[in-house]
């Protein structure tokens, strides 16, 4: 895909109501999209642009289902809405 | 040859009571010995002869995969799995919070075991009617410390999810590609699509997992799955052995190849993806 990642909105989001921090989805994840850090919210999407677009293997580890993602379909008409202007120009 | 179940007991949470009814409820009908997996952690000898001997079916009640990962631990080789979660949301009910099964979660239990019981007895379809594949001669190599990866130099079109088609005349076969596969280790169990199942371009196309990850299949392109890989089932080890030949997932009946084409990759394109992500793993 010849579009920028950063112009490409997927990434996962944490429900705060049902994290437990188990800290799973991070240990798995090897792009370094999660951040742990100190205070209440232990976990946080530090780097959303590393998140594989399309991949929602993290959320295969979450115990508590905390984690969600964008619609597919809605993220490939954006991409091809984003290829057609760039090769307009 | 017996049949064994190793369930989540999930003394915390709905889920686990809900996978425990499944197990007790699912034992009863087909006959099968039920493991406790407390007392396969700490004394595994007791269930030694069962997991050599038997298929096992193994019940999660949440994607932890407590019971799956005990499994790993013990060398059971898992010949069903049940994930109560999943299960859950494509029924459409909700399961009650309370950690006693209400009336919903009674009902739940016992779609769940009404479909593992027709899973089981329905049994698989014949391999020896199955298409075949035959791996590519010609790869490119991405090096990487100690690693290789060897990617299809032609015919083979992949996603960033490393994924691939290739396209056989009118059958668009799928599969992982060998990158993936080394990350994932030893693959051990596969969940195939189902047949007929219809499924757009990056939809899921079934599961692959191993002691490390389970791993959606990103489909490459969309279309209708008119053939699964059955012997994989009870082979999940081609997908290690031979990624792009014996190995594949599923054939589809392509539906719009010519826009899917426009967000695939070839093999130099995905061999360059695949560098950046060796490197990153390794950095």
């Amino acid at each position: 895909m010849s579009v920028k990642r950063e112009k490409i909105s997927w990434a996962p989001t944490i429900d705060y109501s049902k994290c437990n921090f188990c800290m799973e989805c991070d240990k798995f994840c090897p792009h370094r999209v999660f951040e742990r850090q100190d205070g209440e919210r232990k976990l946080v999407v530090a780097n959303p642009h590393n998140c594989v677009v399309f991949c929602r293997a993290c959320a295969k580890t979450c115990g508590p289902d905390a984690l969600t993602f964008p619609s597919k379909p809605e993220t490939i008409t954006r991409i091809k809405q984003l290829r057609a202007e760039e090769e307009a120009g | 040859m017996t049949r064994a179940i190793l369930s989540c007991t999930g003394l915390d949470k709905s889920l686990g009571s809900l996978a425990r009814e499944v197990a007790i409820r699912s034992a009863e009908v087909l006959g099968c010995e039920l493991v406790c997996p407390v007392l396969l952690h700490s004394a595994p000898a007791r269930y030694e002869i069962i997991l050599a001997n038997g298929d096992l079916i193994v019940i999660d009640g949440c994607p932890t995969r407590c019971a799956t990962k005990l499994a790993n631990q013990v060398g059971a080789k898992i010949d069903r799995k049940v994930l109560v979660t999943d299960a859950v949301k494509a029924s459409g009910l909700a399961l009650e919070p309370s950690l006693s099964l209400g009336p919903q979660g009674m009902q739940l239990a016992q779609r769940l075991v009404d479909a593992l019981v027709r899973d089981i007895t329905a049994g698989i379809g014949t391999p020896e009617d199955l298409a075949s594949l035959k791996a590519p001669d010609d790869y490119l190599i991405v090096m990487q410390d100690k690693y290789q990866f060897r990617i299809p130099a032609r015919e083979y079109a992949f996603t960033e999810n490393d994924t691939w088609v290739r396209i056989v005349g009118e059958r668009a076969f799928v599969g992982v590609s060998d990158y993936i596969q080394q990350k994932m280790t030893d693959i051990t169990y596969v969940a195939p699509p189902a047949s007929d199942d219809a499924v757009e371009q990056f939809g899921e196309l079934g599961t692959i997992e191993s002691a490390k990850a389970v791993l959606e299949i990103i489909a490459p392109v969309s279309g209708t799955v008119v053939e699964v890989n059955t012997t994989l089932i009870d082979h999940p080890e081609l997908l290690n052995d031979d990624p792009y030949g014996a190995g594949w997932i599923a054939v589809l009946a392509l539906t719009d190849y010519t826009a899917d084409r426009e967000l695939l990759l070839d093999g130099a394109a995905y061999a360059a993806i695949v560098q950046r992500k060796a490197a990153a793993e390794a950095g």
